[in-house]
């Protein structure tokens, strides 16, 4: 029973460092592989429409949860330690996205890491280390889909080309710092492009009580950045069946920085071998300036701070998880500039109505076997001014596929 | 203080952060470019074009330029206006592949439409520096080559005398300029007369055709074989619509909202190739003949297509009839002159814009497109009086020629 409790144990644990292999495994070289399928009862937008978060730019990977079942992701990892004090790691991951051409393998991780002592350097492809929200995927979330500041601040998945120190003491504290060359969104790669972060993060296991808390600092500069989900490069009105209207999407730019800083929490308490109590909850607000752009030479400056994040408590019966993630979204934009109605307008940042978008999940999850996990969720939606309800069930399988143990 | 307690604070605090999450709120500054005391007769969805800040357009100095533009007496020896050549029911074009002026100079090129010349970014075919009406206006008013209107140093004060004797303009000048004491006798009479005459043509706006009610959402305002050949303008195959775009249907685009970060566009389409590296006949070489690039050898500006079934013959230099050869030679991928003195093979020209490529089109095909250009048609503006002559009923006026 007790080893079925480790999966939701590591859910609800996860790191900064979620991604660097663990030090000290006895394992030489490991292949993991995780897949995640989710049937979903309703679409979020309607076929040829857009999601766009009122008061927002998204970008990156951010699609809209679709009717029916998909292929939520893929993965199929690789990690080789060298010797005690280095490693290598290459995964390939497919996540399913809103249009067929966008859904292909990608190469997320291929880096190595150096390790000496408290110390960790890593360089080449990775993801984010400075938000445990951020460094999840599909597959190590309660929930099956991204919560709704990440899809908006960062586009959903983050890899990029980027180095990280992080130093780790023995009293629970950990810093690091990471730069970027700017791949994953909100920043651009461009000469003028590119991100670094800062992060801190303190863990205490008591008894019954465990507990993790951080903050970050990420600072992004983008130069042209185009959403590319819909947008960003030669496009033209999309083909809809008769009797149906689309438009094309306006491919509005943005030039300039985005700094978000965040708070994140974790508390466990454990009442007995069979239940335990769980709270999440992560924090960020994002300040934006910079200008807004088009083709044809309008512009507009702006100057925009925009908070969101998520409160999920939840409860831990044996092998089964019944969580609450509730998310909400706030944006101020001022647009400054002879073009600022329309490129309001067409890049999404206008909110004539003042929405809030907000969302809640309720979720069940159940890990039916070590390496296979059950969930279902009902998800009321308001993203969009238009609320929407849609149930989740799906499957979750992770597994170490193959080790070897020559050491 | 315990690690517990810290961690209850923590999450109180945070629980507060996100329960302290203000409204969503986007406050918008357009810096005052929707609001002009003008009446531009045009939809609301247009924006407004630029107007230089010292020459603000109003309807005085809107009236008094049209009354100047349709005046023989602004001419060398009162023989024509700026109507000669800019006629109303042609969309201000002419109707002739090249116009004479008031000396019998035939111009080298065919008369542009003066329909939304405000958002323009630049004014002629081919010069790429000239982007002000106030600047442009000089050009035929007082240019020798060729000779226009035929004003010159010598007789520039007969010219204003004419100007000056007429009652009308008393009325018209003191209202269009009101800081001054004797607008039409200062120094400042000659700027006032350009100021005016940039200001009717500024104020000439034409957004009232078929395909305007279309777009408008008036599914029934395009026939047929206008919205087939809407969609053939559109495609891939044609590429019409990348040089034609927008709501003035040419890329040369500029109005209040834009700021454009790119050279105003110039493009070689094929129609010449008289050497067979790429050579247009002189003087018209277009953007060449500023710059002497070999590079800009043949560019000329994309004209807007709003009332193109009105001014034929086309392109820079009139050679081309009908809109049924501009569509062949684009068909052709430019135009292949086997005799005369202008021979050769514009589709071979070495500068040729990348859209001009040969496409397969039928007779149906061409005879739709050609129902999409005559919906481009504002049949309110060139009939409209806001327009129209004011000397129709004076009899001390000559009839333009």
């Amino acid at each position: 029973m007790n080893r079925f409790l480790t999966l939701p144990l590591a859910l609800l644990s996860a790191s900064a460092l979620a991604h660097t292999p663990p030090p000290s495994t006895a394992h030489r070289t490991t292949v993991d592989a995780s897949l995640v399928a989710t049937w979903r009862s309703a679409s979020l937008v309607d076929d040829n429409a857009y999601w766009q978060v009122p008061g927002t730019m998204m970008g990156g990977h951010a699609w809209p949860a679709e009717k029916g079942a998909q292929v939520d992701e893929m993965n199929l990892g690789l990690s080789h330690r060298i010797d005690d004090d280095l490693a290598g790691v290459l995964k390939l991951g497919s996540h399913a996205g809103g249009m067929d051409d966008h859904s292909g393998v990608e190469l997320e991780h291929a880096y190595i890491v150096y390790a000496p002592g408290p110390w960790q350097l890593q360089a080449g492809r990775m993801s984010a280390g400075f938000s445990p929200g951020l460094a999840q995927h599909a597959a190590e979330r309660l929930a099956s889909e991204a919560p709704l500041a990440l899809d908006v601040f960062f586009g959903r998945h983050f890899h990029d080309d980027g180095a990280r120190l992080a130093w780790q003491g023995n009293q629970g504290v950990s810093v690091g710092a990471e730069v970027w060359r700017g791949k994953a969104f909100p920043a651009t790669d461009s000469n003028d492009g590119g991100a670094w972060d800062l992060f801190a993060q303190y863990q205490w296991q008591g008894t019954a009580l465990t507990f993790a808390a951080g903050g970050w600092f990420y600072s992004a500069a983008a130069e042209a950045r185009a959403d590319h989900r819909y947008g960003g490069g030669h496009q033209h009105v999309p083909v809809a069946p008769p009797g149906q209207n689309t438009a094309a999407f306006p491919d509005i730019r943005y030039t300039g920085d985005t700094d978000i800083a965040g708070v994140h929490a974790h508390l466990g308490y454990h009442l007995n071998n069979d239940w335990q109590l769980s709270l999440q909850a992560e924090w960020m607000r994002a300040e934006l300036d910079g200008t807004v752009h088009d083709a044809i030479g309008r512009q507009a400056r702006l100057d925009g701070s925009q908070n969101g994040g998520w409160v999920q408590p939840g409860i831990i019966w044996r092998t089964h998880t019944f969580a609450v993630r509730a998310e909400r979204l706030s944006t101020e934009n001022s647009l400054v500039g002879p073009a600022a109605p329309q490129l309001a307008t067409e890049s999404g940042l206008a909110n004539p109505d003042g929405h809030v978008p907000r969302r809640v999940t309720a979720l069940w999850r159940w890990q039916w076997r070590p390496h296979i996990a059950l969930r279902a969720e009902a998800i009321r939606d308001e993203s969009l001014p238009a609320a929407d309800h849609r149930f989740n069930i799906g499957i979750v399988w992770q597994q170490q596929i193959w080790s070897s143990t020559d050491r | 203080m315990h690690a517990d307690k810290i961690a209850v604070l923590f999450f109180l605090g945070l629980t507060l952060l996100l329960s302290g999450c203000p409204d969503s709120s986007t406050t918008v500054d357009d810096q005052g470019a929707s609001v002009s005391d003008f009446d531009w007769q045009m939809p609301d969805w247009v924006p407004l074009p630029v107007e230089p800040a010292y020459n603000p357009i109003t309807e005085e100095k809107f009236q008094l330029g049209r009354h100047l533009f349709y005046d023989t007496d602004l001419s060398a020896n009162g023989t024509i206006s700026c109507a000669s050549c800019h006629q109303q029911d042609k969309a201000f074009t002419d109707g002739v592949a090249r116009p004479a002026g008031a000396t019998g100079d035939i111009h080298p090129r065919n008369s542009q439409s003066l329909a939304n010349a405000a958002w323009l970014r630049t004014l002629t075919w081919g010069n790429p520096t000239l982007t002000e009406l106030e600047q442009q206006i000089v050009i035929p008013l007082f240019g020798i080559d060729p000779i226009e209107h035929g004003i010159s140093e010598a007789n520039q004060n007969q010219v204003l005398a004419r100007l000056q004797a007429k009652p009308a303009y008393q009325r018209l000048f003191l209202s269009a300029y009101p800081d001054q004491t004797e607008p039409l006798f200062n120094e400042l009479a000659w700027r006032n007369i350009i100021h005016a005459l940039a200001s009717f043509v500024r104020g000439m706006t034409s957004f009232n055709s078929d395909f305007d009610r279309y777009t408008a959402g008036d599914s029934q305002a395009l026939s047929a074989a206008a919205r087939r050949g809407m969609n053939l303008f559109n495609s891939e195959r044609l590429e019409c619509f990348h040089c034609h775009e927008g709501y003035t249907l040419t890329s040369s685009v500029r109005d209040r909202r834009r700021v454009p970060n790119i050279p105003a566009p110039f493009n070689n389409t094929g129609l010449y190739n008289i050497d067979g590296i790429s050579a247009y006949p002189a003087p018209n070489t277009g953007k060449h003949e500023l710059t002497g690039q070999a590079r800009d050898m043949g560019l000329f500006r994309p004209q807007s297509l709003r009332n193109v079934a009105l001014t034929a013959p086309y392109n820079h230099d009139g050679s081309v009839a009908t809109l049924r050869e501009v569509i062949l030679n684009y068909a052709a991928g430019g135009r292949h002159l086997t005799h005369g003195p202008y021979a050769g093979d514009g589709r071979m020209n070495a500068n040729k814009d990348p859209f001009i490529v040969s496409f397969s089109i039928t007779e149906d095909e061409i005879s739709d497109v050609i129902a999409f250009l005559e919906s481009l048609t504002d049949h309110a503006f060139i009939t409209h009086p806001r327009y129209a002559n004011p000397w129709q009923d004076d009899a001390s006026q000559d009839p333009i020629p």
